[in-house]
């Protein structure tokens, strides 16, 4: 049973990492790419480290698994936005139909 | 600040061997070195550490986690389906939007939360004005950013930690 639902997980992070390339060819500028990549960073990389989890052998490497899981969560949305921002200091245009929005 | 950087030394060095493969004095060596390095370079920002949080700052800040978990899984359905289904190409659009966040920690953790959800990336935050510019995918993203309850959350920690120290 938990062999099943591990290998679950693996299907559904190879479909959430499927879309983010998808979606590297679908959206049209790059700041509209990262969110495509956001699918496959955030709940396929989740999808693969819980079934990795569930088919570990001990404890000790599931806590290891839990912590490089809680490290990508925090490096990856870090390394997004120095992306993000590079662009908008660079000069990096957005695609034509981006509008801007004031609260 | 002397025992904060000893703690924070043992830590990173517990850390160091809890992620390596076996304990031996090549592993023990090389993570006190690390730890040392890291903890020297990073002396500047000693007396900027938050204190040890209560167990109620604790327990506010799982639950937004909880909360946030939710919405990364409904922000990735709804950037799949964008992906997948809309036949014009998705009009993005650039938020600023501005909050009842105050301090740094509490900004940093609104844009992180903000980031690791698909469809809303931070791009800046002014530490200045508090102020926030988002890319969204759709419009509708950046509309339901400006009513997102992760933000009264953060903003409800804050007021703890403030009435902690």
């Amino acid at each position: 049973m938990i062999k099943f639902i591990a290998y679950i997980c693996f299907i559904g992070s190879f479909i959430s990492f499927g879309l983010s390339t998808l979606g590297l060819y679908k959206f049209p500028d790059a700041y509209t790419r990262m969110h495509a990549l956001g699918i496959g960073d955030t709940l396929g990389v989740g999808l693969i480290g819980l079934g990795l989890i569930l088919l570990s052998p001990d404890w000790i490497l599931r806590l290891k698994l839990i912590v490089v899981l809680l490290l990508f969560w925090i490096i990856n949305p870090t390394m997004t936005h120095l992306i993000s921002k590079a662009g908008i200091i660079r000069g990096t245009k957005p695609a034509e139909e981006t509008k801007l929005m004031k609260e | 600040m002397r025992k904060r950087s000893i703690l924070l030394f043992v830590m990173l060095l517990a850390f160091w061997i809890f992620i390596s493969e076996g304990i031996d004095i090549l592993h023990i060596l090389v993570g006190s070195l690390a730890a040392f390095a890291t903890v020297w370079i990073w002396q500047d920002l000693g007396p900027r550490q938050p204190s040890i949080p209560s167990a109620k700052i604790f327990l506010n800040l799982i639950r937004c986690l909880i909360l946030l978990a939710w919405y990364i899984v409904t922000s990735c359905i709804s950037v799949a389906r964008t992906l997948l289904f809309s036949s014009p190409p998705p009009s993005p659009v650039f938020v600023e939007m501005e909050t009842p966040i105050r301090t740094n920690w509490g900004r940093t953790l609104l844009g992180t939360c903000i980031t690791i959800a698909p469809g809303t990336v931070t791009v800046d935050i002014n530490p200045d004005t508090g102020r926030f510019l988002v890319h969204a995918l759709t419009e509708e993203t950046a509309v339901s950013l400006l009513h997102w309850r992760i933000i009264r959350e953060i903003e409800n920690l804050e007021k703890l930690m403030q009435g902690g120290s």
